[in-house]
């Protein structure tokens, strides 16, 4: 219905920049499709004007003639870079121009519409400019389980044959949002939620948009879709916070693992080390028992050698050095008992006695050797009392 | 040298008006029925020009592209589990026989698509009741709307009109329904998170366990085999100590005394109470005493 659309203003005004230039260039071109179209036949009244014009020369006759001019002159038009001019003769399709400028027979013989087929369209499905902007009626879908996931997309379209795209649906840019959205909704559908969730994201983007070509090629829109792009898929905002916290269970557990693992770590080594701590002490213990068996051995055997030459002698003299040794080193107290009378020995007396001049640096081998020799002497005066006692009823 | 304009121009009008009486074109977009005296002569689906007896014959156009025939609202229909659904569906169609649709609708697009909206309703209510809500939203959602459109396509041709396709987009569940369905997405999120939780806090009790096992056995190897080697140093040091010591049993009993005398007093906290008839002290009651006892 192009012939309807007010063009004649806007192609005169095409017709300035690009018309004056090569005038005869154009006449011939007239010429030849008027030739072509009418068989020869040139009977109509236009085109007997420029013949007019040598013999009469009057004011009419230019008139006509300019006018004439102007008609064919609205036949130009510039299809620019990215677009397509689509030419119709009578209605009917003839031809796709490329860009740059072009004439077609003008008013009511042809016609033209110019198509941006570079373009690229965008729809939005589930929401509108930005994702925030939810609609729910649209982006809300079952799934196979019957569960209901939130999905927002977007589809980006190219015209790919500007003849299909004109003429053979009437609102193929409406096609393309329906398409998109029926064919998104048949393939979630055939698919589990936690599939449409997690895993399957890339692969639903890629069959809804197969789908969608395919569907549109059936329909003829002479669209091609060049990206389907996933804006957002969810759980519903009802459900959003249960799955949430089932990552973050997720997440719990991971932490909890890594936790084991970590203790693991550190107390397994740590026993190995304790491990190869017992294995070097026993060996050292076993070296060191050995070898002091070894020199004590030695020692011995060497001594025993001495003591078969003499064994009397050295008996008496290892004896005697023994004890000389032994009385050095102690206290000692010498009670005669044949005196038959009691004695009193107030042992812990003496004790402190001996114990006082180098209290400090006594204190360990004191009890040392009190654990060997003589009764632990503590401090406490009720148990000196106890001892008392206990030496009072030994009296009797 | 004068040219009488008038008749040239009355000429020019005349036929002006001849051919635009008798001259049309259709368009790629469309068919045309030429009508003389209300009566269809001919039928034009070719684009381009034609022409017509001026006056007695006049030319109806119809638009033959295709057309979407969306629903605005959601109808509902109850699957075969008596279950409600909603479900919105688009219909795709087109004029083919002008002629025909002429006669029907008298060419009228809006009661064509309100005749072709009802036979794909009871199409859908049929179909949606022989299946189940899964039917329709997965597995057999492209049978239903295939047998949808042919059924519609049959129904279409009485109208001079082509389906060329039924799509269901939206199949709902109603809001209450909805509801139910959210508290049970709810509730088996809750049971997925408890397990990922559970398994997680009983994984990492084994890894603690196992860690824990192995440390004991590794500890009770080692003291084993520290045990051991030290059992072997003391079998050893044994059969040295009786190597030796078994040259002279009686002097290594002797020998063995004196020296631990020596280690076990050897303190001035070492308290002895002694009597003066030890062997030791022989001598200091009498210096003539003989040797020995």
């Amino acid at each position: 219905m192009a012939w309807n659309d007010p063009q004649w203003g806007n192609k005169s005004g095409g017709n300035k920049n690009s018309g004056p230039p090569d005038l005869d260039e154009m006449w011939r071109r007239i010429n030849e499709r008027l030739n072509g179209m009418f068989g020869g036949k040139g009977n109509r009244p236009e085109g007997g004007a420029p013949d007019a014009m040598p013999g009469g020369g009057n004011l009419i006759g230019l008139l006509a003639g300019l006018l004439v001019l102007v008609w064919l002159a609205s036949g130009f038009y510039i299809v620019d870079t990215g677009q397509r001019g689509v030419v119709l003769r009578f209605g009917k399709y003839v031809e796709t121009t490329g860009d740059g400028p072009h004439w077609h027979l003008p008013w009511p013989i042809e016609s033209r519409e110019v198509v941006n087929v570079d373009q690229v369209r965008t729809v939005e499905i589930g929401y509108r400019t930005n994702v925030k902007n939810e609609m729910l009626r649209e982006s809300l879908m079952l799934t196979d389980d019957e569960n209901i996931v939130d999905l927002q997309f977007a589809v980006q379209y190219l015209i790919k044959d500007p003849k299909d795209f004109l003429f053979v649906d009437r609102s193929p840019e409406e096609a393309v949002r329906q398409v998109a959205e029926s064919a998104m909704r048949e393939i979630v559908g055939r698919n589990k939620m936690d599939f449409v969730l997690y895993e399957g994201r890339a692969d639903i983007a890629a069959r809804a948009r197969a789908l969608t070509q395919q569907i549109l090629d059936r329909y003829k829109t002479g669209i091609t879709i060049s990206q389907l792009t996933l804006q957002n898929i969810q759980p519903p905002d009802q459900v959003q916070s249960a799955f949430d916290d089932a990552v973050k269970a997720g997440q719990d557990r991971e932490r909890l693992k890594n936790e084991a693992e970590a203790y693991a770590n550190n107390v397994v080594p740590r026993a190995r080390g304790f491990a190869s701590r017992l294995k070097e002490e026993a060996e050292g213990y076993q070296k060191s028992v050995i070898l002091n068996a070894e020199g004590e051995a030695n020692r011995f055997s060497q001594i025993v050698t001495q003591y078969a030459q003499a064994p009397q002698v050295t008996r008496e003299r290892m004896y005697l050095d023994t004890m000389q040794t032994v009385m050095n080193n102690t206290t000692k107290v010498i009670v005669d008992q044949k005196g038959n009378s009691l004695l009193y020995l107030p042992l812990d007396k003496l004790q402190q006695m001996v114990s006082q001049p180098s209290a400090d640096s006594l204190s360990q081998p004191a009890s040392e050797a009190a654990s060997a020799a003589v009764p632990v002497v503590p401090v406490d005066p009720r148990s000196r009392d106890a001892f008392r006692s206990r030496d009072r009823e030994d009296r009797p | 040298m004068k040219i009488n304009f008038a008749p040239v121009l009355i000429g020019l009008v005349v036929l002006a008006v001849v051919l635009s009486g008798s001259m049309f074109t259709v368009s790629q977009t469309q068919n045309a029925l030429v009508f003389q005296l209300g009566e269809v002569v001919s039928v034009k689906q070719k684009p381009g020009l034609y022409f017509k007896l001026p006056l007695v014959q006049n030319v109806r156009y119809f638009d033959t592209r295709i057309l979407t025939l969306d629903a605005a609202d959601p109808e509902s229909f109850i699957t075969s589990e008596k279950k409600n659904v909603l479900v919105d569906s688009f219909i795709k169609w087109r004029v083919v026989n002008a002629k025909q649709f002429y006669v029907s609708v008298g060419g009228d697009e809006t009661r064509a698509a309100i005749r072709l909206k009802q036979t794909v309703n009871d199409g859908l209510r049929a179909e949606f009741g022989k299946r189940t809500i899964n039917d329709v939203v997965s597995g057999k959602r492209d049978e239903v709307m295939r047998a949808i459109r042919t059924q519609a396509d049959r129904f279409a041709s009485t109208l001079g009109v082509q389906v060329v396709d039924v799509r269901i987009k939206r199949v709902e569940l109603p809001a209450s329904v909805s509801e139910n369905v959210y508290r049970r997405m709810d509730a088996e999120r809750k049971k997925v998170a408890n397990e990922l939780r559970s398994t997680g806090a009983a994984e990492a009790e084994k890894i603690k366990a196992d860690a824990d096992k192995q440390k004991e056995v590794i500890v009770a190897e080692a003291y084993r085999d520290a045990q051991g080697v030290k059992g072997n140093g003391d079998a050893k040091a044994s059969a040295v100590y009786a190597a030796a010591y078994g040259k002279n049993p009686e002097f290594y009993s002797f020998y063995r005394s004196m020296q631990a005398y020596r280690e076990s007093f050897k303190s001035k906290s070492d308290m002895m109470v002694l009597d003066p008839s030890a062997d030791f002290f022989k001598y200091m009651k009498n210096p003539r005493a003989a040797g020995g006892k």
